[in-house]
């Protein structure tokens, strides 16, 4: 069963006086509870093409799909809100806020059902990935780059959302790192269910991946 | 974590940044309550001497612009009828006044100085001793003369004792202002009025020489031998001039005479105020109209040739008794005082009939008052020009530090409402802090400032007071003498909770719009786009 289907998504860009034509009719369907790598040489239209499906930018034209009900109906900042979580590879944290704060923003403003005590489970999701409390009452920027990721994949995961995109999530991580961030986003399908689309470079990522899909000529090919 | 505790931990944990913001408003504060509290002290000041001044207008005519254009007319016979349709007030105008709820009184005065006839007069302390030959003129202690002492006898001018004070209108101004207090009795009503009863009101003093109480009848005569004594033909005798009235109240005239005064050697005893009897204006007018009538007949008859008296033009009327040189209008409140006599200038039909507050005197002296809160308002208006530019430019500034910021909470899902609200709480605590705080420092600032620039005014000021209204016997300047005392002696900045509740409201108000404007210049590109500029 897809939790994503994308019908028909264009987007183009003019660069130097040349039109770009960066996604070209692209459709897909990503199945529920996989954890999807999406690869492809830079430029070609990864990062447009997860904006698109994460709700920071519109298409062209074309359609998308979240469990069936398009996604401009919903509204892209409900969707954004209450369907997805983005994790960015700058991480993308509030700088003024701790760890467990930036964890418990995601868990206040989403409109689904959270726990009550939040600042526990902020506490816990965080230990759950490496953070211990001490370190979760540090404001982020005192934090390493994997810490701070932890943090990110946190945040995603206490909003209670099912689908978690990634964009390049380990691209400013060293190569240790990298291999327990995508043991997260692995772990995350197997034990939490949930989708996670991770668009990346790096093989060592796309390895652990249950599906590998490549965009090429602005479609999604499955490898 | 919702966008109020995240503002809360912006402000402490950008402690900095929030203590520049904070001194930002301080002082912008500061400047505007220096501003806004000079200018309502003057204005307050200007107010209160207002309020401190008799609610009083006077309704007359124009002579000065009347005798102005009258001389302007060339043509002989147009000056004539010009004159002939000289302006006057009437009963029925100033009875229009009266139906208007801002008028409490009305003083229609007429004045008849008579003599008494069965009881004695109040002495004044300045009469002569019976052989002095001035007491003819002064003193009025002389017997009430005849006309029976033979064609040869010389009959004196006896001055008159009494000032019978009538108003075409119960009530009066001076029981308004507590000047009459009535201890017995009652004041005469409009029914009194109408129905021409000859009733009056005495003084307590003139009651207890006299031993007069409520109920009793007194006399007076308007007319005395010596009116007599040159044209006895006349169809008019002494006793054709007495009035006799019921006494239907007593009251206190708290009014005093100055024995320091010039003039206190020969004021006469009518001009005493425990000699005023009160009553109704027209039974007394129609007396004087009488005695006219018979004057004019018997002139007419004694020069049967002369084109005046047999002109019936020229035979008196009641009219001509009855026109009033002014009326004095007591209003409600000090403050309505302007805006009736401008209502009043707008609609009324004849340019020569006005009503006169007075103000020239007041305007002058609030000169230094109006220069200040001209002063102040300008600062304000400078400071809240710049303070829209410099907390725009700074809110600015912050934002766009903030843009990431911006971009992660919309990637989120956060609404744009929140995220503004949330800007809005932060820069409102800040300028809550700021303003609080420029309160309690601008209120002393303003004080100096106010005072310093107040005492330059007034040495400076050249105002010179002419007291150009001029008064006649039997007429009473009603209106209040004003100095530059009275007028800044009111004057003290205070910072009113109006003046903190205006402060605050515009000073979110100047938050809230330079939130708006750089926070939209930044929303109205998607997260991605934002989130790309940061990155």
């Amino acid at each position: 069963m897809s939790i994503l289907k994308l019908e028909n998504i264009n987007y183009s860009y003019v660069d130097g006086g040349m039109k770009r034509q960066i996604l070209n009719n692209c459709s897909f369907e990503f199945e529920k509870g996989k954890f999807y790598t999406i690869l492809g040489p830079s430029g070609s239209g990864k990062t447009t093409l997860l904006s698109i499906i994460s709700g920071l930018d519109s298409p062209e034209s074309g359609t998308f799909y979240f469990d069936g009900e398009d996604v401009n109906k919903i509204g892209l900042n409900k969707y954004r809100r209450n369907k997805i979580a983005i994790v960015f590879q700058q991480f993308n944290l509030i700088s003024y806020l701790t760890a467990g704060e930036n964890v418990q923003l995601a868990m206040t403003e989403t409109d689904n059902s959270v726990p009550k005590n939040q600042k526990e489970v902020a506490y816990a999701l965080l230990e759950k990935f490496g953070i211990v409390k001490s370190k979760a009452d540090r404001l982020v920027s005192r934090l390493s780059g994997g810490e701070q990721q932890r943090v990110a994949i946190a945040r995603a995961i206490a909003s209670n959302v099912d689908l978690i995109f990634a964009d390049e999530p380990t691209g400013n991580l060293d190569t240790a790192t990298e291999q327990e961030i995508v043991k997260i986003f692995k772990m995350l399908t197997e034990e939490y269910g949930k989708t996670v689309i991770v668009v990346t470079h790096s093989n060592a990522v796309s390895e652990f991946s249950d599906l590998r899909v490549k965009l090429e000529g602005g479609n999604l090919i499955t490898l | 974590m919702n966008y109020i505790n995240r503002a809360y931990k912006n402000i402490t944990r950008k402690f900095s940044k929030s203590i520049l913001l904070g001194l930002t408003f301080f002082l912008i504060g500061n400047f505007v309550i220096v501003g806004l509290g000079v200018s309502s002290a003057a204005d307050s000041a200007k107010i209160m001497a207002r309020k401190n001044m008799r609610a009083v207008v006077e309704y007359k005519v124009d002579h000065e612009k009347f005798w102005e254009d009258a001389e302007e007319i060339e043509d002989d016979e147009e000056k004539e009828e010009f004159y002939k349709n000289q302006p006057t007030i009437s009963i029925e105008e100033v009875s229009k006044f009266m139906g208007d709820s801002r008028v409490k009184v009305a003083n229609a005065i007429t004045s008849e100085r008579v003599h008494p006839i069965g009881f004695e007069h109040v002495l004044i302390g300045n009469e002569r001793e019976e052989n002095d030959s001035n007491n003819i003129m002064v003193g009025s202690r002389m017997d009430f003369g005849g006309i029976d002492g033979g064609d040869q006898e010389y009959i004196p001018y006896v001055e008159p004792a009494i000032n019978l004070k009538g108003n075409l209108f119960p009530n009066m101004i001076e029981f308004e202002d507590g000047l009459y207090e009535l201890i017995e009795g009652s004041m005469y009503t409009q029914e009194h009025i109408d129905n021409n009863d000859k009733v009056c009101l005495i003084t307590d003093t003139l009651a207890e020489l006299n031993n007069l109480s409520v109920g009793d009848t007194i006399s007076v005569n308007t007319r005395q031998a010596a009116d007599f004594q040159h044209n006895p033909d006349r169809d008019y005798n002494l006793e054709d001039g007495i009035i006799e009235m019921e006494i239907i109240g007593i009251f206190d005239n708290k009014e005093e005479i100055d024995p320091s005064s010039d003039n206190f050697d020969w004021m006469g005893a009518s001009e005493s105020p425990e000699n005023i009897i009160l009553t109704p204006s027209n039974h007394v007018l129609e007396k004087r109209f009488e005695f006219y009538v018979a004057d004019h007949e018997y002139y007419k008859n004694l020069n049967p040739e002369d084109e005046y008296y047999s002109d019936p033009d020229n035979a008196p009327t009641m009219e001509d008794i009855n026109r009033l040189g002014s009326v004095v209008l007591l209003l409600n409140d000090p403050l309505e005082v302007d805006g009736f006599v401008e209502e009043f200038t707008k609609t009324s039909e004849n340019e020569y009939l006005i009503l006169d507050a007075n103000n020239e005197t007041f305007l002058k002296l609030a000169k230094p008052l109006d220069t200040l809160s001209l002063f102040a308002n300008i600062i304000i208006w400078l400071v809240i020009i710049n303070a829209i530019v410099i907390i725009t430019l700074v809110t600015a500034l912050t934002l766009k530090t903030r843009e990431y910021e911006i971009g992660v909470l919309l990637s989120l899902g956060v609404s744009k409402t929140k995220v503004v609200a949330q800007f809005f709480v932060e820069l409102a605590i800040i300028a809550v802090i700021g303003f609080t705080l420029a309160v309690m420092s601008g209120s002393m600032i303003a004080s100096s400032v106010g005072n310093a620039v107040l005492d330059f005014q007034v040495a400076t000021s050249d105002v010179e007071v002419e007291d150009d209204n001029n008064y006649y016997y039997g007429e009473t300047d009603y209106f209040t003498e004003v100095s530059l005392e009275d007028i800044t002696k009111n004057y003290e900045v205070t910072i009113s909770p109006w003046i903190i509740a205006q402060i605050y409201v515009a000073g979110l108000g100047m938050v809230l719009i330079s939130i708006l404007i750089p926070s939209l210049m930044i929303m109205r590109f998607n997260p991605k786009k934002i989130l790309l500029n940061t990155n």
